[in-house]
């Protein structure tokens, strides 16, 4: 995938998240949705494509606009990843140079790749997600999954065992998936999957565009790499 | 102004530690009373979740799912609101509640009722057993007449 292609992908799927997060917005009741509303028009330009490093510039100040209002992230993780890839985009559009623009889209593959091995790593080091009990926990009582008989999961001990497992390795070796375009490319389905898994079980739903949206970069960046080596 | 760029820091340079925990979790109890020096009777899960849903639901929660997103964020009030208490995290808890309760959300038949009170509970496993302790009580909020939300 060619830089501009990644990009223009970016802007696309990046658009329809804060879309996405806008309407939400714009029905819920105690929110600020003067601030949403502007936030979806200029998603919008992003999608279609008609002055997207202005829109992108702005979107970056509505964000900044958002975290004094809510006084942090409103979606915690998936808000903070929109604000990575927007920021990153607003520096591959400001920065003058081709070499400086491809750092800063790189630096958003980095951390896309970092995202799932450091929620590895900080698994496997903990004891109770090696016996599964800390995935029971969420089940149990954690305020995450969506529906009261979802609960029950947390009685099968030995499926949570492997889930854990499954998980952990998953987000350990993803870094791995790089070897290849098509390692990449099965890492990419297994990763959205999985936060499609999230979105159904925990309504994590912004969590899976967000960060779908963060993929062109990594298949720009597994390109570049394997072309020219640095 | 540097408050908030200081929010921005953790967006910029992420930590990535997601579920490195399972800490213990909050809920939202409200109480509705019919003067603000009342002693609260009984305690109502605000928001409770549905006992089920279908995969067909779930499916759709992809696209539109901004009554629970709410819920995700009255959850983060709650997190911030037992490290460290702000009138703003109790503000937006206090407001979605009063908004659930002047859209019939809540269903209150009860005329006397005037003033509202939220606390938090934290709910945490000891061994097998789970258990629910009340950390937070917020001030007691007159509730706007209905004519006037």
């Amino acid at each position: 995938m060619s830089f501009e292609v990644a990009i223009r992908w970016t802007e696309i799927l990046l658009g329809f998240a804060f879309a996405q997060q806008s309407l939400e917005h714009l029905y819920a009741k105690a929110g600020a949705r003067a601030l949403f509303f502007a936030r979806l028009l200029l998603a919008i330009l992003l999608i279609v494509g008609i002055q997207t490093a202005w829109a992108a510039y702005l979107l970056l100040l509505l964000a900044l606009v958002m975290l004094h209002r809510f006084q942090g992230p409103y979606n915690g993780g998936a808000d903070r990843m929109g604000l990575l890839i927007l920021c990153c985009l607003c520096l591959v559009y400001f920065l003058p140079t081709q070499r400086w623009k491809e750092i800063a889209f790189g630096y958003l593959a980095l951390q896309l790749v970092l995202s799932y091995f450091i929620s590895g790593w900080v698994k496997i080091v903990n004891s109770d997600w090696r016996n599964g009990t800390a995935l029971r926990d969420v089940f149990i009582f954690s305020a995450y999954p969506v529906s009261g008989s979802l609960r029950a999961w947390s009685e099968s001990p030995r499926a949570l065992f492997i889930l854990s497992w499954g998980v952990i390795l998953f987000e350990l070796l993803f870094p791995v998936s790089l070897l290849s375009n098509i390692s990449l490319a099965i890492a990419l389905v297994i990763a959205a999957i999985f936060h499609f898994s999230n979105a159904c079980l925990f309504g994590l739903n912004r969590f899976f565009w967000v960060w779908v949206a963060a993929y062109p970069s990594i298949l720009w960046f597994q390109n570049r790499i394997m072309a020219t080596g640095y | 102004m540097l408050h908030t760029l200081k929010l921005l820091i953790p967006a910029l340079v992420p930590s990535w530690r997601f579920f490195d925990i399972i800490a213990p979790s909050p809920r939202v109890q409200f109480t509705l009373l019919s003067a603000e020096d009342e002693e609260p009777q009984s305690w109502h899960t605000f928001r409770p979740r549905p006992a089920n849903l279908s995969f067909i639901q779930m499916l759709g929660r992809m696209l539109w799912n901004p009554h629970w997103n709410e819920s995700l964020f009255i959850a983060s009030c709650a997190e911030r609101l037992m490290e460290t208490p702000t009138e703003h995290s109790e503000n937006e808890i206090m407001q979605r509640i009063l908004c659930d309760l002047a859209s019939g959300v809540i269903s209150n038949d009860s005329p006397e009722v005037s003033h509202l009170q939220f606390r938090l509970l934290v709910v945490e496993r000891h061994g097998d057993r789970l258990q629910e302790d009340p950390v937070y009580y917020s001030h007691v909020e007159p509730i706007p007449r209905q004519d006037a939300v």
